[in-house]
Protein backbone atom coordinates (compact mmCIF):
# COMPACT_ATOMS: atom_id res chain seq x y z
CA UNK A 1 0.00 0.00 0.00
CA UNK A 2 1.29 3.79 -1.25
CA UNK A 3 0.58 5.56 1.62
CA UNK A 4 0.87 9.54 0.52
CA UNK A 5 0.70 12.87 2.80
CA UNK A 6 1.42 16.22 2.05
CA UNK A 7 3.69 17.97 5.26
CA UNK A 8 2.71 21.22 4.53
CA UNK A 9 -0.86 21.26 3.46
CA UNK A 10 -3.65 22.27 5.97
CA UNK A 11 -4.42 19.03 7.49
CA UNK A 12 -2.42 17.85 10.65
CA UNK A 13 -0.09 15.36 9.30
CA UNK A 14 -1.47 12.88 12.24
CA UNK A 15 -4.43 13.73 10.84
CA UNK A 16 -4.01 12.47 7.49
CA UNK A 17 -2.08 9.38 8.06
CA UNK A 18 -5.11 8.47 10.13
CA UNK A 19 -7.49 9.36 6.88
CA UNK A 20 -5.29 7.58 4.41
CA UNK A 21 -5.13 4.60 6.40
CA UNK A 22 -8.70 4.70 7.43
CA UNK A 23 -9.30 4.75 3.13
CA UNK A 24 -6.52 1.91 2.79
CA UNK A 25 -9.03 -0.21 5.01
CA UNK A 26 -11.90 1.09 3.11
CA UNK A 27 -10.63 0.13 -0.26
CA UNK A 28 -10.11 -3.11 0.73
CA UNK A 29 -5.74 -2.92 0.04
CA UNK A 30 -5.54 -3.52 4.04
CA UNK A 31 -8.45 -5.97 5.32
CA UNK A 32 -8.82 -7.62 8.87
CA UNK A 33 -5.66 -8.94 10.82
CA UNK A 34 -3.27 -7.10 7.77
CA UNK A 35 -0.28 -5.71 10.24
CA UNK A 36 1.06 -1.94 9.37
CA UNK A 37 5.02 -0.69 10.05
CA UNK A 38 6.07 -0.24 13.35
CA UNK A 39 5.23 3.43 14.73
CA UNK A 40 9.40 4.07 14.30
CA UNK A 41 9.54 2.66 10.73
CA UNK A 42 6.15 4.59 9.28
CA UNK A 43 7.66 8.11 10.68
CA UNK A 44 11.55 6.98 8.94
CA UNK A 45 9.87 6.14 5.58
CA UNK A 46 7.47 9.79 5.94
CA UNK A 47 10.02 11.80 6.91
CA UNK A 48 7.72 13.16 10.42
CA UNK A 49 8.65 12.88 13.63
CA UNK A 50 7.72 9.10 15.32
CA UNK A 51 5.38 11.12 17.66
CA UNK A 52 2.82 12.01 15.27
CA UNK A 53 2.76 8.70 13.51
CA UNK A 54 2.03 6.81 16.97
CA UNK A 55 -0.97 9.74 17.47
CA UNK A 56 -2.58 8.41 14.28
CA UNK A 57 -2.27 4.62 15.57
CA UNK A 58 -4.02 5.98 19.08
CA UNK A 59 -6.61 7.46 16.98
CA UNK A 60 -7.35 4.50 14.86
CA UNK A 61 -6.89 1.88 18.15
CA UNK A 62 -9.67 4.56 19.76
CA UNK A 63 -11.91 3.84 17.06
CA UNK A 64 -11.70 -0.01 16.87
CA UNK A 65 -9.70 0.08 13.84
CA UNK A 66 -6.25 -0.88 14.78
CA UNK A 67 -4.93 -3.22 17.32
CA UNK A 68 -1.38 -2.51 18.64
CA UNK A 69 0.73 -4.68 20.79
CA UNK A 70 4.71 -4.81 21.25
CA UNK A 71 4.63 -8.67 19.76
CA UNK A 72 2.44 -8.40 16.13
CA UNK A 73 2.73 -4.30 15.89
CA UNK A 74 -0.41 -2.25 14.44
CA UNK A 75 -2.77 -5.13 13.01
CA UNK A 76 -6.15 -3.89 11.41
CA UNK A 77 -9.32 -4.90 13.60
CA UNK A 78 -11.90 -3.80 11.78
CA UNK A 79 -13.17 -3.81 8.18
CA UNK A 80 -16.11 -3.79 5.78
CA UNK A 81 -16.49 -7.16 6.31
CA UNK A 82 -16.57 -7.29 10.05
CA UNK A 83 -19.98 -6.41 10.69
CA UNK A 84 -22.11 -3.43 11.50
CA UNK A 85 -20.67 -0.85 14.01
CA UNK A 86 -22.62 -0.29 17.07
CA UNK A 87 -25.40 2.30 17.21
CA UNK A 88 -23.57 5.12 18.81
CA UNK A 89 -20.89 4.59 16.35
CA UNK A 90 -22.96 5.34 13.48
CA UNK A 91 -25.24 8.15 15.14
CA UNK A 92 -21.93 9.83 15.76
CA UNK A 93 -20.74 9.08 11.89
CA UNK A 94 -24.06 10.82 10.94
CA UNK A 95 -24.05 14.05 12.40
CA UNK A 96 -20.48 14.47 10.83
CA UNK A 97 -21.13 13.21 7.24
CA UNK A 98 -24.56 15.53 8.01
CA UNK A 99 -22.09 18.69 8.14
CA UNK A 100 -20.01 17.24 5.33
CA UNK A 101 -22.89 17.59 2.84
CA UNK A 102 -24.11 20.60 4.44
CA UNK A 103 -20.47 22.34 3.34
CA UNK A 104 -21.12 21.15 0.08
CA UNK A 105 -24.82 22.15 -0.05
CA UNK A 106 -23.86 25.96 1.42
CA UNK A 107 -21.49 26.32 -1.06
CA UNK A 108 -24.00 25.68 -4.05
CA UNK A 109 -23.28 22.33 -5.15
CA UNK A 110 -25.90 20.75 -6.81
CA UNK A 111 -27.59 17.90 -5.43
CA UNK A 112 -27.13 15.67 -8.34
CA UNK A 113 -23.37 16.73 -8.23
CA UNK A 114 -22.56 15.71 -4.34
CA UNK A 115 -24.91 12.33 -4.85
CA UNK A 116 -22.63 11.47 -7.99
CA UNK A 117 -19.27 12.29 -5.25
CA UNK A 118 -20.91 9.96 -2.82
CA UNK A 119 -21.04 7.07 -5.34
CA UNK A 120 -17.77 7.57 -6.90
CA UNK A 121 -16.00 7.74 -3.11
CA UNK A 122 -18.35 4.19 -2.59
CA UNK A 123 -17.37 2.92 -5.91
CA UNK A 124 -13.25 2.83 -4.64
CA UNK A 125 -14.81 0.76 -1.36
CA UNK A 126 -14.08 -2.78 -1.24
CA UNK A 127 -17.61 -4.28 0.38
CA UNK A 128 -17.77 -8.30 0.63
CA UNK A 129 -20.12 -9.75 -1.34
CA UNK A 130 -22.94 -11.08 0.76
CA UNK A 131 -23.02 -7.76 2.75
CA UNK A 132 -24.39 -6.41 -1.26
CA UNK A 133 -26.61 -9.39 -1.07
CA UNK A 134 -28.19 -9.31 2.06
CA UNK A 135 -27.80 -5.31 2.33
CA UNK A 136 -30.15 -3.37 0.76
CA UNK A 137 -28.82 0.08 1.46
CA UNK A 138 -25.33 -1.24 0.39
CA UNK A 139 -27.16 -2.26 -2.81
CA UNK A 140 -28.50 1.00 -3.52
CA UNK A 141 -25.14 2.75 -2.70
CA UNK A 142 -23.01 1.10 -4.87
CA UNK A 143 -25.20 1.32 -8.13
CA UNK A 144 -22.48 4.05 -9.88
CA UNK A 145 -19.69 1.18 -9.25
CA UNK A 146 -17.61 0.61 -12.50
CA UNK B 1 58.14 9.11 -8.78
CA UNK B 2 56.91 8.31 -5.21
CA UNK B 3 53.88 5.96 -4.70
CA UNK B 4 52.04 8.89 -3.07
CA UNK B 5 52.41 11.26 -6.04
CA UNK B 6 51.67 8.31 -8.52
CA UNK B 7 48.14 7.71 -6.76
CA UNK B 8 47.57 11.65 -6.89
CA UNK B 9 48.15 11.85 -10.51
CA UNK B 10 45.33 9.22 -11.23
CA UNK B 11 43.08 10.48 -8.51
CA UNK B 12 42.88 13.85 -10.51
CA UNK B 13 41.43 12.76 -13.93
CA UNK B 14 39.02 10.39 -11.68
CA UNK B 15 37.30 12.66 -9.22
CA UNK B 16 37.64 14.99 -12.44
CA UNK B 17 35.61 12.82 -14.52
CA UNK B 18 33.32 11.55 -11.59
CA UNK B 19 32.14 15.55 -10.68
CA UNK B 20 31.85 16.26 -14.50
CA UNK B 21 29.28 12.96 -14.85
CA UNK B 22 27.36 13.95 -11.56
CA UNK B 23 24.48 15.93 -13.24
CA UNK B 24 23.65 13.38 -15.87
CA UNK B 25 23.33 10.91 -12.72
CA UNK B 26 21.00 12.33 -10.69
CA UNK B 27 16.97 12.83 -10.64
CA UNK B 28 15.62 14.73 -13.22
CA UNK B 29 13.59 16.26 -10.26
CA UNK B 30 16.78 17.22 -8.53
CA UNK B 31 19.26 19.46 -9.95
CA UNK B 32 22.08 20.65 -8.43
CA UNK B 33 20.77 19.78 -5.28
CA UNK B 34 17.70 21.55 -5.96
CA UNK B 35 13.85 20.45 -6.11
CA UNK B 36 12.68 20.36 -9.31
CA UNK B 37 8.69 19.92 -10.14
CA UNK B 38 8.25 16.63 -13.77
CA UNK B 39 7.02 19.77 -15.52
CA UNK B 40 9.85 22.06 -15.14
CA UNK B 41 12.60 19.43 -15.82
CA UNK B 42 12.91 21.55 -18.98
CA UNK B 43 13.35 24.65 -17.91
CA UNK B 44 16.10 26.74 -19.97
CA UNK B 45 18.00 27.65 -17.07
CA UNK B 46 18.47 24.16 -15.76
CA UNK B 47 20.06 23.29 -19.45
CA UNK B 48 22.40 26.85 -19.44
CA UNK B 49 23.62 25.38 -16.21
CA UNK B 50 24.13 22.01 -17.06
CA UNK B 51 26.56 22.89 -20.06
CA UNK B 52 28.22 25.79 -17.82
CA UNK B 53 28.83 23.04 -15.43
CA UNK B 54 29.95 20.39 -18.16
CA UNK B 55 32.35 22.79 -19.56
CA UNK B 56 33.49 23.87 -15.89
CA UNK B 57 34.61 21.03 -14.84
CA UNK B 58 35.69 19.80 -17.73
CA UNK B 59 38.41 22.39 -17.85
CA UNK B 60 39.05 22.11 -13.72
CA UNK B 61 39.41 17.97 -14.50
CA UNK B 62 42.06 18.48 -17.63
CA UNK B 63 44.35 21.58 -15.26
CA UNK B 64 44.36 19.69 -12.27
CA UNK B 65 45.51 16.46 -13.79
CA UNK B 66 48.00 18.37 -15.72
CA UNK B 67 49.01 19.71 -12.81
CA UNK B 68 49.45 16.26 -10.40
CA UNK B 69 51.47 14.71 -13.50
CA UNK B 70 53.62 17.30 -13.85
CA UNK B 71 53.98 17.61 -9.66
CA UNK B 72 54.67 13.69 -9.73
CA UNK B 73 57.20 13.87 -12.74
CA UNK B 74 59.15 16.29 -10.69
CA UNK B 75 59.80 13.71 -8.01
CA UNK B 76 57.21 15.77 -5.65
CA UNK B 77 55.91 13.32 -2.84
CA UNK B 78 52.84 15.79 -1.16
CA UNK B 79 51.96 18.27 -4.00
CA UNK B 80 50.39 15.97 -5.84
CA UNK B 81 48.34 15.05 -3.11
CA UNK B 82 47.42 18.26 -2.18
CA UNK B 83 45.97 18.42 -6.40
CA UNK B 84 42.52 16.73 -5.37
CA UNK B 85 40.79 18.25 -2.40
CA UNK B 86 41.94 21.90 -4.49
CA UNK B 87 40.09 19.92 -7.42
CA UNK B 88 36.98 18.78 -5.37
CA UNK B 89 36.76 22.41 -3.81
CA UNK B 90 36.66 23.66 -7.47
CA UNK B 91 33.92 21.39 -8.96
CA UNK B 92 31.50 21.77 -5.40
CA UNK B 93 32.05 25.60 -6.32
CA UNK B 94 30.52 25.08 -10.07
CA UNK B 95 28.17 23.21 -8.38
CA UNK B 96 26.95 26.03 -5.47
CA UNK B 97 26.83 28.48 -8.38
CA UNK B 98 24.76 26.52 -10.48
CA UNK B 99 22.55 25.69 -7.60
CA UNK B 100 22.35 29.27 -7.12
CA UNK B 101 21.30 30.36 -10.53
CA UNK B 102 18.49 27.87 -10.32
CA UNK B 103 17.27 28.47 -7.40
CA UNK B 104 16.55 31.95 -8.01
CA UNK B 105 14.60 31.05 -11.14
CA UNK B 106 12.60 28.87 -9.46
CA UNK B 107 11.84 31.52 -6.61
CA UNK B 108 11.09 34.34 -8.90
CA UNK B 109 8.68 31.66 -10.87
CA UNK B 110 7.24 29.82 -7.82
CA UNK B 111 7.73 26.49 -9.54
CA UNK B 112 5.74 25.16 -6.93
CA UNK B 113 2.87 27.24 -6.87
CA UNK B 114 -0.20 24.98 -6.95
CA UNK B 115 1.07 21.92 -7.12
CA UNK B 116 -0.02 18.96 -4.53
CA UNK B 117 3.83 18.35 -2.68
CA UNK B 118 3.18 14.99 -1.37
CA UNK B 119 5.68 12.42 0.25
CA UNK B 120 4.81 8.47 -0.18
CA UNK B 121 5.52 5.86 1.81
CA UNK B 122 5.42 2.25 0.69
CA UNK B 123 4.19 -0.30 3.62
CA UNK B 124 4.81 -3.36 1.61
CA UNK B 125 8.95 -2.50 2.02
CA UNK B 126 9.10 -2.94 5.27
CA UNK B 127 6.16 -6.00 5.20
CA UNK B 128 8.52 -7.85 2.52
CA UNK B 129 12.24 -5.64 2.64
CA UNK B 130 14.66 -6.88 -0.03
CA UNK B 131 17.27 -9.69 1.61
CA UNK B 132 20.42 -8.43 2.52
CA UNK B 133 23.31 -10.07 -0.03
CA UNK B 134 25.00 -11.78 2.97
CA UNK B 135 26.73 -14.29 0.45
CA UNK B 136 28.49 -11.61 -1.09
CA UNK B 137 29.84 -10.95 2.06
CA UNK B 138 32.05 -14.19 1.97
CA UNK B 139 35.14 -12.74 -0.43
CA UNK B 140 35.82 -10.13 2.13
CA UNK B 141 35.90 -12.39 5.19
CA UNK B 142 37.97 -15.06 3.16
CA UNK B 143 40.29 -12.81 2.25
CA UNK B 144 40.93 -11.24 5.84
CA UNK B 145 41.05 -15.14 7.41
CA UNK B 146 43.77 -15.87 4.91
CA UNK B 147 45.75 -12.17 6.05
CA UNK B 148 45.38 -13.62 9.95
CA UNK B 149 46.50 -17.18 9.03
CA UNK B 150 49.67 -15.68 7.09
CA UNK B 151 50.31 -13.22 9.30
CA UNK B 152 50.50 -15.76 11.68
CA UNK B 153 52.37 -18.27 10.06
CA UNK B 154 54.87 -15.34 9.09
CA UNK B 155 54.83 -13.71 13.04
CA UNK B 156 57.76 -15.89 14.32
CA UNK B 157 60.11 -15.75 11.36
CA UNK B 158 59.55 -11.91 11.18
CA UNK B 159 62.60 -9.53 12.32
CA UNK B 160 62.42 -7.00 15.02
CA UNK B 161 61.81 -4.16 13.36
CA UNK B 162 59.03 -4.11 10.43
CA UNK B 163 57.46 -1.43 8.06
CA UNK B 164 55.45 0.58 9.82
CA UNK B 165 51.73 -0.80 9.01
CA UNK B 166 50.22 2.52 10.00
CA UNK B 167 52.98 4.16 7.36
CA UNK B 168 53.92 2.28 5.31
CA UNK B 169 52.42 3.68 1.72
CA UNK B 170 54.04 7.62 3.06
CA UNK B 171 56.95 6.75 4.47
CA UNK B 172 58.30 3.23 2.64
CA UNK B 173 61.51 3.00 4.50
CA UNK B 174 59.93 4.15 8.27
CA UNK B 175 60.13 0.71 10.78
CA UNK B 176 58.74 0.14 14.04
CA UNK B 177 59.45 -2.41 16.83
CA UNK B 178 58.22 -5.83 16.03
CA UNK B 179 54.78 -6.07 18.10
CA UNK B 180 51.46 -7.86 17.32
CA UNK B 181 49.95 -4.47 17.05
CA UNK B 182 52.48 -3.52 14.36
CA UNK B 183 52.58 -6.60 12.94
CA UNK B 184 48.78 -6.89 12.24
CA UNK B 185 48.39 -3.67 11.59
CA UNK B 186 46.81 -3.89 8.22
CA UNK B 187 44.74 -6.62 9.64
CA UNK B 188 42.86 -4.39 11.61
CA UNK B 189 42.44 -2.14 8.50
CA UNK B 190 40.67 -4.93 7.32
CA UNK B 191 38.48 -5.79 9.77
CA UNK B 192 37.32 -1.99 10.25
CA UNK B 193 37.11 -1.34 6.32
CA UNK B 194 34.78 -4.79 6.32
CA UNK B 195 32.83 -3.73 9.15
CA UNK B 196 32.29 0.10 8.21
CA UNK B 197 31.27 -0.66 4.83
CA UNK B 198 28.90 -3.75 5.89
CA UNK B 199 27.59 -1.35 8.88
CA UNK B 200 26.76 1.10 6.57
CA UNK B 201 24.95 -0.86 3.92
CA UNK B 202 23.00 -2.76 6.82
CA UNK B 203 21.97 0.96 7.67
CA UNK B 204 21.05 1.91 4.43
CA UNK B 205 18.90 -1.00 3.75
CA UNK B 206 16.54 -0.16 6.57
CA UNK B 207 16.77 3.64 5.29
CA UNK B 208 13.42 4.35 3.45
CA UNK B 209 13.54 4.02 -0.42
CA UNK B 210 13.48 6.70 -2.69
CA UNK B 211 10.07 7.23 -3.83
CA UNK B 212 8.65 9.56 -6.68
CA UNK B 213 5.56 11.17 -5.68
CA UNK B 214 4.31 10.82 -9.83
CA UNK B 215 5.55 7.54 -10.33
CA UNK B 216 5.34 5.23 -6.75
CA UNK B 217 5.10 1.97 -8.43
CA UNK B 218 8.25 2.19 -10.85
CA UNK B 219 10.13 4.36 -8.51
CA UNK B 220 9.96 1.60 -5.93
CA UNK B 221 10.46 -0.95 -8.41
CA UNK B 222 13.59 0.50 -9.58
CA UNK B 223 15.39 1.68 -6.50
CA UNK B 224 15.05 -2.21 -5.29
CA UNK B 225 17.10 -2.97 -7.94
CA UNK B 226 19.88 -0.51 -7.71
CA UNK B 227 19.53 -1.24 -3.30
CA UNK B 228 20.85 -4.51 -4.48
CA UNK B 229 23.29 -3.85 -7.28
CA UNK B 230 24.85 -0.73 -4.85
CA UNK B 231 25.27 -3.64 -2.29
CA UNK B 232 26.76 -6.74 -4.07
CA UNK B 233 29.15 -3.69 -5.92
CA UNK B 234 30.39 -2.24 -2.59
CA UNK B 235 30.98 -5.23 -0.96
CA UNK B 236 32.88 -6.66 -3.92
CA UNK B 237 34.31 -3.27 -3.33
CA UNK B 238 35.14 -4.68 0.20
CA UNK B 239 36.66 -7.32 -1.08
CA UNK B 240 39.24 -5.84 -3.32
CA UNK B 241 40.50 -3.55 -0.60
CA UNK B 242 41.09 -6.48 1.71
CA UNK B 243 42.51 -7.80 -1.28
CA UNK B 244 45.28 -5.25 -1.53
CA UNK B 245 45.42 -4.27 2.05
CA UNK B 246 46.30 -8.50 2.22
CA UNK B 247 48.79 -7.53 -0.46
CA UNK B 248 50.68 -4.29 1.34
CA UNK B 249 50.86 -6.56 4.38
CA UNK B 250 52.86 -9.36 2.53
CA UNK B 251 55.17 -6.70 1.49
CA UNK B 252 55.42 -5.59 5.29
CA UNK B 253 55.71 -9.11 5.84
CA UNK B 254 58.36 -9.48 3.58
CA UNK B 255 57.13 -12.21 1.47
CA UNK B 256 58.28 -9.97 -1.53
CA UNK B 257 59.87 -6.60 -1.78
CA UNK B 258 58.84 -3.74 -3.98
CA UNK B 259 60.64 -0.16 -4.30
CA UNK B 260 59.53 3.28 -5.60
CA UNK B 261 56.41 4.05 -7.60
CA UNK B 262 55.88 0.03 -7.88
CA UNK B 263 55.23 0.43 -3.85
CA UNK B 264 51.80 1.42 -5.24
CA UNK B 265 50.66 -2.20 -6.73
CA UNK B 266 49.17 -3.58 -4.01
CA UNK B 267 46.42 -0.38 -4.50
CA UNK B 268 45.58 -2.27 -8.24
CA UNK B 269 42.62 -4.19 -7.28
CA UNK B 270 41.00 -1.60 -5.15
CA UNK B 271 41.37 0.61 -7.96
CA UNK B 272 40.63 -1.34 -11.07
CA UNK B 273 37.42 -2.22 -8.35
CA UNK B 274 36.68 1.27 -7.63
CA UNK B 275 36.31 2.12 -11.61
CA UNK B 276 34.08 -0.97 -12.45
CA UNK B 277 32.22 -0.76 -9.28
CA UNK B 278 31.75 3.15 -9.96
CA UNK B 279 30.94 2.69 -13.74
CA UNK B 280 27.91 0.28 -12.43
CA UNK B 281 26.27 2.72 -10.63
CA UNK B 282 26.68 5.91 -12.84
CA UNK B 283 24.87 3.54 -15.40
CA UNK B 284 22.06 3.20 -13.00
CA UNK B 285 21.47 6.64 -11.85
CA UNK B 286 20.54 7.60 -8.49
CA UNK B 287 18.27 5.68 -6.93
CA UNK B 288 18.25 3.41 -10.24
CA UNK B 289 16.10 5.94 -12.26
CA UNK B 290 18.32 4.98 -15.19
CA UNK B 291 16.82 0.89 -14.68
CA UNK B 292 14.18 -1.00 -16.15
CA UNK B 293 11.26 -1.13 -13.83
CA UNK B 294 9.69 -4.43 -15.30
CA UNK B 295 10.24 -7.51 -13.96
CA UNK B 296 10.00 -6.83 -10.04
CA UNK B 297 6.38 -6.83 -8.63
CA UNK B 298 6.05 -3.76 -6.54
CA UNK B 299 1.96 -4.06 -5.61
CA UNK B 300 -0.29 -1.42 -6.73
CA UNK B 301 0.54 0.22 -10.43
CA UNK B 302 0.55 4.10 -10.35
CA UNK B 303 -2.71 5.67 -11.74
CA UNK B 304 -1.91 7.69 -15.04
CA UNK B 305 -4.77 10.21 -14.31
CA UNK B 306 -2.63 10.92 -10.70
CA UNK B 307 0.74 11.00 -11.81
CA UNK B 308 0.32 14.64 -13.22
CA UNK B 309 -1.47 16.15 -10.06
CA UNK B 310 1.44 15.12 -7.64
CA UNK B 311 5.02 16.54 -7.18
CA UNK B 312 7.80 15.63 -4.59
CA UNK B 313 7.78 17.85 -1.61
CA UNK B 314 10.36 21.13 -2.04
CA UNK B 315 12.40 20.26 0.36
CA UNK B 316 15.06 22.36 -0.27
CA UNK B 317 15.20 23.98 2.81
CA UNK B 318 16.34 20.82 4.76
CA UNK B 319 19.49 20.56 2.57
CA UNK B 320 22.35 23.29 3.47
CA UNK B 321 24.18 24.08 -0.17
CA UNK B 322 22.37 21.11 -1.70
CA UNK B 323 24.58 18.62 -0.44
CA UNK B 324 23.90 18.18 3.27
CA UNK B 325 20.40 17.04 4.87
CA UNK B 326 19.67 18.37 8.39
CA UNK B 327 16.11 17.59 9.34
CA UNK B 328 14.92 17.56 12.92
CA UNK B 329 11.61 16.08 12.42
CA UNK B 330 12.37 13.25 10.15
CA UNK B 331 14.37 10.61 12.48
CA UNK B 332 15.76 8.84 9.06
CA UNK B 333 19.52 8.19 10.04
CA UNK B 334 20.48 7.78 5.95
CA UNK B 335 18.75 9.12 3.10
CA UNK B 336 19.29 9.43 -0.40
CA UNK B 337 21.87 11.65 -1.19
CA UNK B 338 20.63 14.78 -3.27
CA UNK B 339 23.73 14.95 -5.65
CA UNK B 340 25.82 12.46 -7.41
CA UNK B 341 25.10 8.10 -6.30
CA UNK B 342 24.94 7.46 -3.04
CA UNK B 343 23.66 7.84 0.25
CA UNK B 344 24.13 10.45 3.24
CA UNK B 345 23.75 11.42 6.97
CA UNK B 346 20.84 13.03 8.51
CA UNK B 347 22.93 15.41 10.49
CA UNK B 348 20.47 16.50 12.91
CA UNK B 349 20.06 12.75 14.44
CA UNK B 350 22.47 12.54 17.02
CA UNK B 351 22.72 8.80 15.53
CA UNK B 352 24.80 10.15 12.88
CA UNK B 353 27.17 12.24 14.41
CA UNK B 354 28.02 8.66 16.24
CA UNK B 355 28.22 6.82 13.77
CA UNK B 356 30.49 9.53 11.73
CA UNK B 357 32.92 9.86 15.35
CA UNK B 358 32.77 5.82 15.12
CA UNK B 359 34.37 5.94 11.32
CA UNK B 360 37.06 8.87 12.36
CA UNK B 361 37.45 7.47 15.87
CA UNK B 362 38.38 3.70 15.07
CA UNK B 363 41.33 4.30 12.84
CA UNK B 364 42.63 7.27 15.29
CA UNK B 365 42.32 5.10 18.09
CA UNK B 366 44.64 2.42 16.12
CA UNK B 367 47.52 4.94 15.20
CA UNK B 368 47.43 5.88 18.93
CA UNK B 369 47.52 2.42 20.42
CA UNK B 370 50.77 1.47 18.00
CA UNK B 371 52.51 5.07 19.14
CA UNK B 372 52.23 4.28 22.38
CA UNK B 373 53.20 0.38 22.32
CA UNK B 374 56.35 1.71 20.45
Amino acid sequence: MFLSIEPDGPVPIYQQIRDRIVEAIAGGRQPVGSGLPSTRQLAVDLGVNFHTVNKSYDLLRREGLLRLNRKSGAVVQRDAGSGPPSPDWAQDWAGRLETLLAEAAAQGMPADEIITHCRAAIAAFAFPADAEEHAPGHRTAIEGRP
Amino acid sequence: MSAGSLVAAFAAPFYGALFCVFPAVTKPTVQFGVRVPPERTGAAVIGDQRRAYYWRTAVIGVCCTVVAVLLAVHGSRWLPVLVVPIEVAADTGCLLAARRRITEVKRAERWFAGLRQTVIADTRWRADPPRFPVRWLTPALAVVAATIVIGVVRYPELPGRLTDGFRAWAAPGHRVPKTPVTAFAIVFAQLWVTALWTGMMLIIYRSRPDIDAADPADSVRRYRRFLVRCTTGMLALVTLIDLSLLLAALRNWQVYRLAGASTALPLLPYAAGLLVVMAALLRSGQGGFRLAADGIDSGEPTDPGKRAALADRDDDRFWKGGLIYVNRDDPALMVCARFGIGWTFNLANPAAWLFLSAIAGVPAGLVIIAALTR
